[in-house]
């Protein structure tokens, strides 16, 4: 096992160094230069130039490849072209916000639509069945602006109950009374919407996931000996067919933890949520280059090392799979 | 895995709890919305990209940061004339000596230090010393500043220069004691501009009528009132300032639709962007908001490279100019919320605005702008396969148009930004593309990131034509020479169309260093006419700035050019009755 582990890390540094020399050759490749998007006519060729070289983005494209591995190597990430402050601080001020959101809306979406997929798959072919799946196909293929605009102009315009956009209440966070409590329940209040409508959205392909994995462990021999043994109808369900049909369940889940750091900019967007999903956009669209490296990169190791400990599950969760 | 040993009621039990709880928060945290009603609420789409002003110039940082950082002078918003702001009077010049002489107001920085001349000679020469982009073109004329006193400053330049009161005396003054710490961290270094462009300020110092308070990243900025404003409660220019409101929060949207609702769900007080023609019939019909329709100092337009064939043709570009709708445009574009441009001034800039220039069959129905772009081209000796004006003067659909030189014109693209960047770029130039086909010109509008066009047309300058503007263009028409000069013809620089004309570049150089404002008029007015005579760009449209505010809260605001969104306004608005 420890032999395994070593080489999937191993695996993941090469693939690291792969992703960090794509990520550097597709931003210098992309049109235009962060310079280039200043429609100043204050701005003469003579000063842009000079910011240009300032900004080291003169330098010949090896050695700007050379210092970015080293930085990288070093930890050091450079500092953002439009922030003009460290992308490591501008990433860690915007990540939590996100991670919050999104691994908040996943674990609720797993929680919930794995147990619905056991229910659906348990009743295969009746009403429970078809009226779960109807749902869960329906909710999974909605369109998620519409479905947050949706939300926005029922519950938030019309209904008053939730905030608009955004993630705090002024009114709350300027308040210098407002203790923990209340600030915690003011980022709940506008997490509502956000929230409900990740949930919608996710929540179908892990019942779908559960429902499809739990039909073929259904079809297993040992659920029939349970049953000739004469357990228990709920005992079968969740001792037995249950626990078997996670693997695929647990794959799912894994990785959608892991992008949850990477957010989603739609989501981040509509809600004026500041996470980390709008600051990649705009970063890759204002030729940010330090910026949207950096964010890629993050998610690129995230994703690696979930991938290594999802592998690992497995061994754990079935005794079959040995490395 | 939990989920899998929950049964189904353990999960309604989990999804009722979740319910209630949103249930409980969502009346706690409603209970919490009390407003203050002196503190207003501004909606904005991105927040300052940072406190250092140096480095945050763009529109959406300068709505924030001019509240915290003034200048020595600024424009009256009815005139548009500049009156002494942090000067106490109109600058004395001496012509013999090529000098200026400002005594300054007494004023104070907020955190209660005196402002003095000293303050604004580091100014100018910490923008010198680190030759600052965007203000160092405006200061590298002045030779030496000198404090006669700690209220006076003596500016004496190299040569005249026109802009030395329009933009050099407009450029916000920082405070020398903040400053100057963070110059000398800067210095030795190999790099100091990218050094000192990337210090985070985070307790701005400013002369302003407001400061910053708080800064919660990605939702809000708050600034409050500056007890140490110089003009508290003063008079300037007639006009009796306060702020009477105890501050400003800016909230950040992350799109229009929601900035739009929360104005009118009365989350905000005033939305400060544009809102877009869609939106007005909702909130028209709302009586607690008012529109502000006002002027911009804008200017969009369609450029040609001149520097390749076919666009080199005089001939052709006036043509194109007669086969362009600008009337179309307007109202079925920008729905009426514009006004169609002549020369490359608008017209809002009274002052330098030339009306009278070259015209290009403006207001003629469609047959007969087709009639005169035809004959513009047949007299210079381009033919078709099948002409778009028939022998018996019939308009009908002209194909195969062909060079002076008898060779077909190859199909040439117009550059636009994509609809979701500027959804009026992207259709006017569809719009120009089959205008010019109806002819027989094979033109193609071809959307492209913003990025990316700006690179090809200004950096590679590898394309034929495009379609660009300028949001917020200075009222000074300096800008013309930015634009045309034969000098700025090179990668980078602003001459995109590569306009050349030795004429042209003699008056704009002598326009830049006139001092005489009535000679620089005239100047400039001639210049405007060269520019529509020879159409390297012909101008499109100036959109109007439509703002809403809600009347439930504020009043008192202050309509300009540029729109009610200045420090006029947040100098005057008072909480509503």
């Amino acid at each position: 096992m420890k032999i395994f582990v070593l080489k999937r890390l191993a695996q993941v540094v090469v693939i690291l160094f792969l992703i960090l020399t794509i990520l550097f050759v597709l931003f210098r490749l992309a049109p235009g230069d962060p310079v280039s998007r200043l429609v100043d006519p204050n701005l003469t060729a003579e000063e842009a130039q000079h910011l240009i070289s300032q900004l080291g983005l003169d330098e010949p494209i090896w050695t700007q490849y050379v210092i970015y591995l080293k930085n990288f190597v070093t930890g050091e990430f450079g500092y953002s072209f439009h922030y003009g402050e460290p992308v490591a601080t501008v990433i860690w001020e915007k990540l939590p916000n996100t991670v919050l959101l999104f691994t908040t809306a996943v674990i609720l979406a797993a929680l919930v639509g794995i147990a619905w997929g056991k229910i659906a798959a348990w009743r295969r072919g009746k009403f429970a069945d078809a009226g779960l799946t109807i749902v869960a196909l329906v909710t999974h293929t909605l369109f998620l602006p519409w479905l947050a605009l949706l939300l926005v102009w029922i519950f938030a315009y019309h209904l008053d109950w939730f905030p608009i956009t955004g993630m705090v209440s002024d009114e709350v966070w300027l308040d210098p009374d407002a203790g923990f409590f209340t600030k915690a329940a003011d980022v709940l209040y506008h997490m509502a919407l956000p929230l409900t409508t990740l949930f919608v959205i996710h929540f179908g392909s892990y019942l779908l996931v559960m429902r499809s994995a739990m039909l073929d462990t259904l079809k297993e021999d040992y659920i029939l000996l349970a049953r000739a043994k004469g357990l228990t109808e709920r005992a079968i369900r969740n001792k037995h067919a249950a626990p078997n049909a996670w693997l695929p369940v647990v794959t799912s889940v894994g990785l959608s933890l892991a992008f949850s750091i990477n957010g989603g900019a739609l989501t981040e967007t509509v809600f004026s949520w500041p996470g980390i999903g709008r600051e990649l956009v705009f970063a890759v669209s204002h030729n940010d280059y330090p910026l949207a490296q950096a964010s890629f990169l993050l998610i690129a190791t995230v994703v690696l090392i979930s991938n290594v400990v999802v592998d690992v599950l497995y061994a754990y969760l079935d005794p079959r799979i040995r490395y | 895995m939990i989920a899998g040993k929950m049964g189904a009621k353990t999960m309604t039990k989990l999804l009722t709890a979740c319910i209630l709880a949103l249930a409980a928060v969502t009346i706690s945290g409603g209970a919490a919305m009390a407003k203050s009603p002196d503190i207003i609420r501004v909606g904005v789409l991105q927040e300052p990209k940072s406190l250092n002003l140096w480095l945050a110039s763009d529109a959406w940082s300068k709505r924030v940061l001019n509240m915290i950082f003034q200048p020595l002078y600024i424009r009256e918003p009815k005139s548009q004339k500049l009156v002494p702001w942090l000067a106490a009077e109109e600058p004395e010049y001496d012509g013999y000596k090529i000098a200026y002489t400002v005594k300054l107001r007494p004023a104070k920085w907020s955190d209660g230090t005196e402002f003095t001349s000293a303050d604004v000679i580091f100014t100018g020469n910490m923008i010198k010393k680190l030759k600052m982009p965007r203000f160092n073109s405006k200061w590298k004329f002045v030779k030496k500043m000198v404090a006669i006193d700690k209220h006076t400053v003596q500016f004496v330049l190299k040569k005249p220069k026109a802009i030395f009161l329009t933009r050099t005396l407009t450029t916000p003054i920082v405070q020398k004691k903040q400053w100057e710490k963070i110059l000398a961290s800067v210095k030795g270094e190999k790099k100091p501009l990218k050094k000192f462009l990337r210090y985070k300020l985070k307790n701005p110092v400013g002369t302003g009528p407001f400061m910053l308070a708080n800064w919660k990243k990605g939702v809000f900025v708050y600034l409050k009132k500056n007890p140490n404003f110089f003009s508290l409660n003063k008079t300037i220019d007639g006009m009796a300032l306060g702020p009477h409101i105890k501050g400003i929060i800016f909230k950040v949207f992350g799109t229009a639709d929601a900035a739009v609702l929360a104005l009118r769900k009365g989350d905000i007080d005033f939305y400060w962007n544009g809102i877009q023609a869609g939106y007005l019939k909702s909130i028209k019909g709302d009586p607690k908001i008012k529109i502000y329709t006002n002027k911009k100092s804008a200017l969009y337009f369609m450029g040609f490279n001149l520097r390749k064939a076919p666009f080199n043709d005089v001939n052709l570009r006036r043509a194109i100019a007669t086969l362009i709708s600008k009337d179309f445009i307007i109202k079925r574009i920008l729905q009426g919320y514009g006004d169609v441009l002549h020369s490359l001034i608008p017209p809002g800039n009274q002052f330098y605005y030339n009306p009278n220039v070259p015209r290009y069959g403006y207001g003629k129905p469609v047959a007969d702008r087709v009639k005169m772009a035809y004959a513009i081209l047949t007299e210079a000796g381009y033919t078709w396969k099948v002409p778009p004006v028939t022998a018996d003067g019939k308009v009908v659909k002209g194909k195969g148009i062909m060079l002076p030189g008898g060779k077909p014109m190859a199909e040439f693209t117009i550059l636009t930004p994509p609809a979701d960047y500027d959804p009026h770029r992207a259709m006017s130039g569809q719009m120009i593309q089959e205008w010019l086909r109806a002819v027989g010109i094979p033109a193609l509008s071809r959307p492209m990131a913003f990025g990316a066009l700006i690179q090809k047309v200004k950096g590679q300058r590898d394309f034929d034509c495009f379609i660009l503007g300028y949001g917020k263009l200075s009222l000074d028409p300096g800008y013309l020479r930015a634009f045309f000069h034969s000098k700025m013809d090179k990668p980078r620089g602003w001459n995109m169309s590569g306009y050349r004309n030795f004429d042209f570049d003699h008056l704009a150089n002598s326009s830049n260093d006139a001092m005489d404002p009535v000679i620089r008029q005239e100047m400039i007015h001639k210049l405007q006419v060269m520019l529509m005579r020879d159409v390297p760009y012909i101008p499109l449209y100036n959109p109007l700035v439509v703002e809403g505010v809600r009347t439930d809260r504020f009043s008192g605001w202050v309509p300009t050019v540029g729109g009610i969104g200045n420090i006029w306004s947040f100098c005057q608005i008072k909480p509503a009755k």
